[in-house]
């Protein structure tokens, strides 16, 4: 029970660590898009010279944005989700129902991980985007292509970070269900998130 | 046997799946099952393209638009216009709420949101006038559901995007049924003015304290003109418009009003990303499942059944508004409409309701059912906001619940409230 008590909390660590410095950089996304989509208007209509890279950028940003951002909800409990049934059952039949569900979710997951994987790194990765330049020195003219891959790996990441998430959450309700709740670190806070 | 993702889906979400995963995990698992191993690469590709996109960058826009006006304070500029406007009716401070709803529903888009930043001022407000808290509430809560109707809405540009409509068309045909809904309100409040003994209105503002509330509330109130105008003049596009619309709120909140301080900065723009992730995640995983229901004729079988009963376009219509009421009460209007929106659009346009007005039925639907029981998140934040019970919170919501079912009536049979603007401006066919 120790043993799994300090793997919980353990994880429970390094996922809280990991998700601050990533919603710190999707904070930052956000704000960059903004800016990338003012500075579009501002050159279409103040300078007369639309610019390409604009949407583009903004879309890579958004992409990373959700990527780094949506671990954090889920380790919240920011996601939707209908808990009434599960909330009626009785408490150890209700948290073996969620252990099995995080199970699946694990096992998608890691089959997603993997998909990712190979996304990033196979053809479909290595195709250029359509007006995002990376300043390198390899090249003779000190630019090169991003790839698409670079966009693609938010996915990966989110993907990843998701995993990382769901099996800290599983380890939690394995230790609830083996009556080891109160030995559990507090995640800080739930919320529900969405559009309403 | 891709035909049983749709009732695997539904046990996944009844037994506490979230959403986002059980739109992903249901489809998967039955493709495993039939060894299509390859097409869960495909659905993996379909959730990464399908939030891969310029148009639904609105999103993250406008949930940072409406972080910005609350942090920089402006709920309590918008009540005191508002009061001004209309707190010397019979019931002056319920009415205040409804149209404070309506102004803040220009702004935000959010009826979370509206509950949160609205209800906290004008609940003590109202109680310390002699409101009975339980009334003050239900209003609250009523009135912010015109929040995601009139325009900027987050669920309307979810609508578009999922189903391919264009977001200016129906930004356009939310606004008068928005303030369609908080007429009726306003009226359901004169009525019951006198059976609920509602304290006696406050004197009229004068013209100049009138004016001096209006100036201060002008700022943010200039945001749905500025959005729509740009929208409508053709100098951006949505996702632009929503882009300058957050430039706009930081300027006037730090520089304008003053209001909004550089050290709350990073905190709105980590709130409104999270919250910006959570729906882009839901919209990448239903473009899956939309992809999905369509490989597995889910429409075509629905539609089938459906036009079984009836193929009567206003008897559809009517049972299509019992469905959106019963989802409504387990299912958010996001999720509701991900996931309905694929399957029932394209059959009600194929009976002839334009799809526009299908749009506007199923998103007032969507928001009404944030107020019914037992799971609704307007219910809760409200619950949260005035230290009411759930309980007493949805009674106090009933008679206003009653009339916004009316309201949906209304607007489903008659098409030219909501259809009206968008025809004079272009953006949808007269018939």
């Amino acid at each position: 029970m120790t043993a799994l008590l300090v793997l919980c909390n353990g994880l429970g660590q390094i996922n809280g660590a990991v998700l601050a410095f990533c919603r710190w950089i999707g904070a930052a996304c956000l704000g960059l898009m903004v800016v990338v989509i003012l500075m579009q208007v501002f050159f279409r209509y103040a300078l007369g010279s639309a610019l390409a890279w604009p949407e583009e950028a903004s879309r890579f940003l958004m992409l990373w944005l959700m990527g780094l951002m949506a671990a954090t909800a889920f380790r919240r409990g920011g996601f939707v989700a209908i808990d009434m049934m599960v909330a009626k059952m009785p408490a150890r039949l209700g948290m073996l129902t969620t252990s099995v569900l995080l199970l699946l979710t694990i096992i998608t997951l890691a089959v997603s991980v993997q998909i990712g994987l190979s996304e990033v790194t196979g053809i479909g990765g290595q195709f250029e985007t359509d007006s995002l330049w990376l300043p390198v020195m390899v090249t003779e003219s000190g630019w090169l292509k991003m790839p698409k891959s670079w966009m693609m790996a938010s996915m990966l990441v989110c993907v990843t970070l998701l995993l990382a998430v769901a099996v800290e959450l599983f380890l939690r309700s394995l230790a609830t269900l083996l009556g080891a709740r109160d030995g559990l670190s507090v995640i800080p806070e739930t919320i529900t998130l969405g559009s309403e | 046997m891709l035909s049983l993702f749709v009732p695997l889906f539904l046990v996944f979400l009844f037994l506490g799946l979230p959403i986002v995963f059980g739109m992903v995990i249901a489809p998967a698992l039955l493709l495993w099952a039939n060894g299509d191993t390859r097409d869960i690469v495909l659905l993996y590709r379909n959730v990464y393209e399908g939030m891969n996109s310029f148009p639904l960058m609105a999103i993250p826009f406008f949930m940072l638009t409406g972080e910005l006006m609350n942090s920089a304070g402006i709920s309590r500029r918008i009540v005191g216009f508002a009061a001004a406007m209309v707190g010397h009716f019979r019931g002056g401070l319920a009415q205040v709420n409804v149209v404070d709803s309506m102004m803040f529903a220009g702004i935000s888009g959010s009826a979370v949101a509206d509950v949160s930043a609205l209800g906290s001022i004008i609940i003590p407000q109202m109680e310390a006038k002699g409101y009975p808290k339980p009334f003050a509430a239900g209003i609250t809560a009523a009135s912010a559901i015109i929040g995601p109707i009139i325009p900027p809405s987050g669920i309307m540009i979810i609508y578009a995007y999922v189903m391919g409509e264009s977001v200016a068309a129906l930004f356009l045909a939310g606004i008068v049924p928005g303030i369609f809904m908080g007429l009726c309100l306003m009226l359901t409040i004169r009525f019951m003015a006198d059976s609920y003994g509602l304290p006696a209105a406050q004197q009229k503002a004068s013209w100049r304290d009138a004016g001096r509330a209006g100036a201060e509330a002008i700022w943010p109130l200039m945001t749905p003109v500025l959005l729509m105008g740009g929208i409508l003049s053709g100098v951006f596009t949505p996702t632009e418009a929503a882009a300058v619309a957050a430039g706009y709120s930081f300027f006037i909140g730090l520089f304008v009003m003053r209001t909004l301080k550089v050290s709350q900065i990073p905190g709105v723009l980590s709130r409104a990303a999270l919250t910006s992730s959570v729906v882009l995640l839901l919209v990448g995983t239903a473009m899956a499942f939309k992809t999905v229901a369509a490989l597995a004729h889910t429409p075509e079988m629905l539609a089938d059944s459906i036009l079984a009963v009836s193929d009567n376009p206003l008897v559809l219509l009517f049972l299509v508004n019992v469905l959106l009421f019963v989802v409504g009460m387990f299912l958010d209007a996001g999720p509701t409409i991900i996931i309905l929106g694929p399957i029932l659009a394209p059959l009600f346009v194929a009976i002839g309701v334009d799809p526009v007005h299908f749009a506007v039925v199923m998103v007032v639907n969507c928001t009404v059912g944030l107020l019914t029981p037992p799971m609704g998140l307007v219910l809760f934040a409200t619950s949260a906001v005035s230290g009411l019970r759930v309980e007493t919170v949805t009674r106090a919501v009933m008679p206003f619940l009653i009339v916004e079912m009316l309201v949906i009536l209304v607007l489903t049979y008659v098409p030219a409230i909501s259809l009206t603007l968008p025809r004079l401006l272009g953006y949808v066919a007269w018939p």
